[in-house]
């Protein structure tokens, strides 16, 4: 039971790794890339700089969004398994002080 | 219950644990409002309700402990009052960090929060009952304790139809969830339920091999005497 309890914390240590990495897969190079194409459909005529940074900001700021949120979630379910952890450890410890109890009785 | 079929519940139940990981993570839609902060729901509301059914199981025993006095209905009572507790405190301890991004507060005095923290003192006190009594008397007075204590139950889950205003949302709106989530809800449930049932066998079998040893032992203890 240890085991699957312990198997489990680390299905949610991993889930919450693999979800941190979603943010990085917008490089600044997928950045400049969509900001050229955006500037190149556009009618009227745009300064690339203003642009670019206009979009690297709004990405930082949805990025610390994210990063915020993914804390929170990530709290919450480290503390349920905590709480799932402790109890099966005590269970885990009073059988054992069980057995040595009968394994007494019994000599 | 053999040990086969308590090995096939502990593995169905595992399986199901880890089937609903992944449903939360990988296969949930992300709400729109809230966004990832949403998927605590899953585990939060599933425990909360497992809590229902904890505390349920253990007014039934309770009942059946004082219509038939079998000291083993006592011992199931216990163990699920024990889990009871377990997953309440789960539901108590998520809550407030969903509570601080949704509501921008760990904690508020509404309704449904603070029936559920006087269930959880209830049964707490539950305990504290039964270690300052002894034998017959633990059992019969934390039995009428249990099934007062479950009084609390239909208050905490009709709070937000009574007292009207709170920050929970109504209680059916986890019925009208996007069919993803409504799925993947509905296997944590599951998934905690079977836990709670797994945990429930586990712990009554403990209980029985300690009053065993108990009995053992005082006989042993009078019979040196």
């Amino acid at each position: 039971m240890r085991k699957f309890v312990l198997a489990s914390f680390v299905a949610v240590l991993g889930l919450y790794l693999f979800a941190t990495q979603i943010p990085v897969s917008i490089t600044s190079d997928k950045v400049a890339a969509a900001v050229s194409d955006a500037i190149s459909e556009s009618e009227v005529p745009v300064d690339e700089d203003i642009v670019e940074k206009g979009v690297l900001r709004s990405l930082e700021i949805l990025e610390a969004g994210q990063r915020t949120r993914l804390t929170y979630l990530f709290a919450a379910y480290i503390v349920i398994w905590l709480v799932f952890m402790l109890y099966v450890l005590r269970l885990e410890q009073q059988q054992q002080l069980l057995d040595q109890r009968i394994a007494q009785l019994e000599k | 219950m053999g040990n086969l079929t308590t090995k096939i519940i502990g593995v169905i139940t595992a399986v199901l644990i880890f089937v609903s990981l992944y449903l939360v993570f990988g296969y949930a839609r992300v709400e729109g409002t809230m966004l990832e902060v949403q998927k605590i729901f899953y585990y939060h509301v599933s425990a909360a309700l497992t809590v229902f059914v904890a505390f349920g199981v253990n007014c039934v025993f309770s009942i059946k402990y004082l219509i038939q006095r079998k000291p083993n209905d006592d011992l199931l009572a216990v163990a699920a009052a024990e889990l009871g507790i377990i997953f309440c405190t789960i539901a108590l301890l998520s809550g407030p960090i969903w509570a601080r991004y949704a509501w921008n507060t760990w904690w508020n005095w509404e309704a449904r929060l603070t029936s559920t923290l006087v269930l959880w003192l209830m049964y707490v006190g539950y305990f504290i009952l039964r270690s300052a009594l002894t034998d017959d008397k633990r059992r019969i007075y934390s039995a009428v304790l249990g099934i007062i204590a479950y009084l609390d139950v239909p208050i905490v889950y009709y709070a937000v139809d009574i007292w009207q205003g709170g920050l929970h949302p109504d209680r059916g709106t986890k019925w009208s969830l996007e069919a993803t989530m409504r799925y993947t809800w509905m296997v944590t449930l599951l998934a905690l339920i079977m836990l709670f049932v797994y945990l429930l066998i586990v712990r009554y079998r403990m209980k029985k091999a300690q009053m065993r040893y108990e009995i053992i032992q005082q006989k042993y203890l009078r019979e040196a005497a």
